[in-house]
């Protein structure tokens, strides 16, 4: 049978296949025209300031980013000791894996002393990290006859590469040239003082990182509000609720859910900017930031891009919850514990992995809203710890600069497919991330 | 175990009862503080949409401060829409407190057309200095206090806020202000006579269908013979209908009540014919119920069109900021969003026209017809991931593939017809998403019961599983629909206008012509981003329009889904 004869004869078949095709041009097509803007940027900084330079400074070794380079070290070290042979952990005594609860109680209250001590932002990572290491091993030390997973080789990697990075960092400064300067710097100044803002002139700058710590601060202000909540409301939901209250509260979760974005910015712009200003009228007084507060700041576009996630957190939640097997839960009730025990020691446990990728793609939802988030945080790029100052987020960027009807090939015209490349991968990744975790509770139940 | 509920002391067991009755309000109040920030939302949306005079207080003078002064100055000069000042005076009402008695003062300022002329105001122990003052157009003028006590201003009437066209001056009132007149207006109908006797004849059915009396079944016994007469009578009814009103939207809604009707009643006389068959009466409607062709269905789009229809056959609503005025810079409280509406419906119609047929069509691919090849999981995983890519890159892929003339670019310029384009590409994950799981949700047995009596597979999708999936992908489009409509986020990036002061024109990409255009979302974010607050009580009053049509899409989409649940379930 000839291609033509197939063809013809499953005529629905190909029909149906070429409109689903569609979806991998889109995704071309997007990929395409991030990267084809995004790379004529590049190539076009390259141009005059090269593509990556950074002097050598050996005397950052000796800082604390050095001390936490051994120290990751010393955690991959443990780590591969632990893969090759696990019985290494018997040698150490039991106390130090698992030490008795006062031990545990000092040992939290030392770490959270040193988190807010050390002044290296780093050094706190690797604190973490280290804390990490050492349930882990606890962990191994406890499955040990059984033996850890080995085929597992991600932590393994993810430190080396951590221990990498941070030397590498240490051990550098002054990045220059087209990469180091959008990734590794903090000046954002695309339209700069220059006669001719068309092209590229010396006193533009282009350091990504200070719209990117604004994103940051928003998407996880966000989360800090909508998680508790949105957890919280999908617990009672499930378990608590009566059915009428939840023919009640789910619908009006939809109704949030569905309120349009400009309009949650409308709200924060004459409702919450005020309020957050009168609050950090109060901390300016207090000595605790350094310069007075103003209507568009970054905790404004926190609170209500955190509103705006909430329902998708909520439901999600619920979903995850509600599909954990009622034996579970009649189990662990009929064993004697109360309900909020069931709830914190069986049901999240049991849905963990669920609400985990709730979280995951709704702070991809929040790293990716513009219209709210434009109108409350500002149109000043700026990178200071101060979140009452206005500042801008990447999406906010790009909406502020391309209003202005750029023209095609501009240096501007080409910065947005840039910062929009970025959100796009930083986005791509959290939902593959999130879609995996997703996948692996649905297999799960 | 030590854990064991029996051997807890008493004090642990009345801790335990403790934690638990705190978890559980806890968890109670996490969601109502979630579920307040809703009310709060609405709460201040529609406060700024009620127009207030203006207000303000002069500072009381004291030993080094003799006398205090307050500028007075409107937000927006007291002219009409061509540029000539409205006569009536701007009233206003000072207020302060003389030793435990208040004093009232009323002060009417009128604007006239002499630059410069100015004339102030003296408040004193005595009084005031003037109850009347001529001051000229964009010219400031003061209010002088001598008095050690704050005083009041609040303007109780007075031109300045226009809401209305006529130019009265209302002060408090709702921006957006409707007219709405029930079958007569003037002494004239409404609408044309024949789309109102269309409109009573679906509302018959309506009734018919839904309790009929034994009276009116009798009364159709006549024409039980004369079915077909019955039908082209009021199939030629729609078209006179359509002929004699014109073509307007109200003559169309006629039309389709028409046209609904008919199928009501047809399939009332056939299943009154089918029961006289049986020799049975046929005025019991019990029997008859179950004997009309799917009563539910017709009964339940007869139902929808009915309250569609009424907002436009027996009422005349009139909704001037909706339907008839565009944006005016020079007075924002007499602006609408005529454009913006208009933009909206041609962006989602142009949206919906591209979008669902290929996505519906790849949903039927990836469910009915695809192996589980290496391409369908990467179809699968794409779809998955563009529904999360955030939606101002859409907006930049229409930038340069719709906009913009270069490479493979379409070049429409930033037009309705690229901004629909944009809007159609970011709904289509969603809807490929929603109408998969609509598909999903259709039981094996159905497809292998088709099968299994020779059905083709492209027979056995048409006629067995898209019906039966059909309100699952309804549901899900009216929800993309009704989520791109308020996106504004793709619509900047592709170019809309701040001011747009003409209707929309869809082809004007590709025919040329007027380009530009704007969409509600837009109006509000250009609304939102003006200094002045009188504009924010536009951008209030556009954002409770979009909330509304929103609210009213989603509602379609719920009936649907409750109607099509409960048909699956019976």
């Amino acid at each position: 049978m000839s291609m033509l004869e197939r063809v013809s004869k499953e005529r629905t078949r190909y029909i149906l296949f070429f409109t689903s095709t569609s979806v991998i041009l889109i995704t071309l097509g997007i990929i395409q025209t991030l990267l084809f803007e995004a790379v004529a940027f590049f190539s076009e900084v390259a141009n005059t300031r090269g593509w990556f330079s950074f002097t050598v400074n050996l005397s950052g070794v000796a800082s604390a980013s050095g001390l936490g380079t051994l120290m990751l070290a010393g955690c991959a070290a443990l780590e591969w000791r632990m893969r090759v042979d696990p019985k290494v952990l018997t040698r150490m005594p039991e106390k130090a894996m698992l030490p008795p609860k006062s031990a545990r109680y000092a040992i939290v209250v030392i770490a959270l002393l040193a988190w807010v001590l050390i002044d290296s932002f780093v050094l706190r990572l690797v604190l973490l990290v280290v804390l990490f290491m050492w349930r882990r091993a606890a962990n191994v030390f406890v499955l040990l006859p059984n033996n850890a997973n080995k085929s597992d080789r991600t932590v393994l990697y993810a430190l080396i590469g951590g221990a990498v990075t941070v030397l590498f960092f240490s051990a550098t400064k002054d990045y220059g040239g087209a990469f180091g300067e959008f990734f590794f710097t903090t000046q954002w100044t695309p339209t700069g003082a220059c006669a001719d803002r068309r092209a590229l002139c010396e006193n533009m700058s282009f350091g990504v990182n200070s719209l990117l710590l604004t994103t940051i601060q928003v998407a996880f202000g966000a989360l800090f509000l909508a998680v508790p909540l949105g957890v919280g409301c999908a617990i009672y939901l499930s378990e608590y609720a009566s059915p009428r209250l939840v023919s009640v509260v789910k619908p009006t979760l939809e109704l949030l859910a569905g309120i349009p974005s400009v309009v949650y910015g409308f709200f924060a712009f004459i409702y919450i900017g005020p309020l957050v200003v009168q609050f950090g009228e109060y901390a300016f007084a207090q000595g605790w930031i350094d310069a007075p507060p103003n209507v568009l700041n970054p905790i404004n576009g926190a609170i209500v891009v955190g509103v705006m996630i909430l329902p998708l957190v909520a439901s999600m939640s619920e979903d995850a919850l509600r599909a954990v097997p009622n034996e579970l839960r009649e189990g662990s009730l009929a064993l004697g514990a109360t309900r909020i025990e069931t709830t914190f020691r069986v049901m999240i446990q049991a849905s963990l992995s669920g609400i985990l990728a709730s979280i995951i793609l709704a702070l991809s939802r929040a790293v990716g809203e513009t219209m709210a988030v434009t109108l409350a945080v500002g149109t000043v790029a700026v990178y200071t710890s101060n979140m009452f100052l206005p500042a801008q987020t990447m999406t906010a960027y790009i909406a502020q600069r391309v209003g202005g009807d750029l023209p095609f090939g501009e240096i501007g015209y080409m910065t947005i497919f840039a910062v929009g490349l970025y959100l796009f991968v930083i986005t791509l990744c959290l939902n593959l991330l999130g879609n995996k975790v997703l996948s692996a509770y649905r297999e799960a139940y | 175990m030590k854990k064991d509920i029996d051997l807890l002391k008493k004090r642990n067991r009345r801790r335990r009862d403790l934690m638990e009755r705190a978890g559980s309000t806890g968890l109670a109040l996490s969601g109502f503080i979630g579920l307040m920030f809703l009310s709060v939302l609405v709460w201040q949306i529609a406060v700024p949409t009620f127009i207030e005079g203006e207000t303000g207080q002069i500072e009381p003078a004291s030993e080094f401060i003799p006398v205090s002064e307050y500028v007075l100055k409107w937000d927006h000069p007291t002219v009409d829409d061509d540029g000539t000042l409205i006569g009536d005076p701007v009233v206003l009402e000072l207020t302060w407190d003389d030793d435990g008695t208040e004093r009232t003062h009323s002060i009417a300022v009128t604007v006239t057309s002499e630059r410069n002329l100015r004339e102030d105001i003296v408040i004193n122990a005595s009084g005031v200095s003037t109850e009347a003052v001529e001051v000229g157009k964009k010219t400031k003028f003061y209010i002088q206090s001598s008095l050690g006590v704050p005083v009041d201003i609040h303007q109780t009437s007075g031109p300045v806020p226009a809401a209305d066209e006529t130019g009265s001056p209302t002060v408090s009132s709702f921006v957006i202000s409707a007219d709405v007149s029930v079958v007569v207006d003037d002494g004239r109908f409404v609408s044309h006579p024949l789309t109102m006797v269309a409109w009573l004849m679906l509302v018959f059915v309506v009734a018919l269908l839904s309790f009929p009396m034994p009276a009116v079944l009798s009364a159709m016994e006549a024409f039980l013979n004369r079915q077909a007469t019955v039908r082209y009578a009021i199939y030629g009814l729609a078209a006179s209908t359509l002929a004699l009103a014109g073509f307007t939207l109200e003559a169309w809604l006629g039309a389709g009540c028409w046209a609904v009707s008919a199928v009501g009643i047809n399939r009332t006389l056939q299943g009154m014919e089918r029961l006289k068959s049986q020799g049975r009466d046929v005025t019991q409607f019990d029997r008859l119920k179950h004997s009309i062709t799917n009563r539910e269905g017709v009964l339940m789009w007869s139902r929808m069109l009915l309250v569609f229809s009424t907002l436009f056959i027996p009422l005349l609503i009139d909704v001037p900021f909706l339907t008839e005025r565009y944006q005016d810079i020079f007075q924002p409280y007499a602006s609408g969003i005529r454009s913006a509406f208009f933009g909206t419906i041609w962006v989602m119609g142009i949206a919906m026209v591209v979008s669902m047929p290929v996505s519906i069509g790849a949903a039927i691919y990836l469910e009915e017809y695809a192996a589980p090849t290496k391409t369908t999981k990467l179809i699968q995983a794409l779809v998955t991931n563009l529904a999360g890519v955030p939606s101002i890159v859409f907006g930049m892929f229409g930038l340069a593939i719709f906009v913009k003339q270069s490479g493979i670019g379409l070049g429409l310029g930033p037009s309705i017809l690229a901004a629909g384009l944009t809007m159609g590409v970011m709904a289509m994950p969603i809807i490929v998403l929603a109408s998969q799981e609509a598909l999903r949700s259709v039981p094996t047995s159905l497809r292998e019961s088709a099968y299994g009596v020779g059905c083709t597979q492209w027979q056995v999708t048409r006629d067995h599983v898209l019906p039966s999936a059909m309100p699952g992908i309804m549901t899900g489009s009216i929800l993309a629909m009704s989520r791109i409509m308020g996106e504004a986020a793709p619509l900047v990036v592709v170019g809309a206008a701040a001011l747009v002061l003409f209707d929309p024109e869809p082809l004007a990409g590709l025919l040329g012509g007027n380009k530009g255009f704007t969409v509600i979302p837009i109006q509000i974010y250009f609304w939102t981003s003006e200094p002045e607050h009188a504009w924010h009580s536009m951008a209030a009053a556009a954002s409770i329009t979009l909330i509304l049509l929103l609210a009213a899409m989603n509602s379609v989409a719920i009936v649907l889904r409750q109607h099509f649940r409960k048909r699956l379930n019976s």
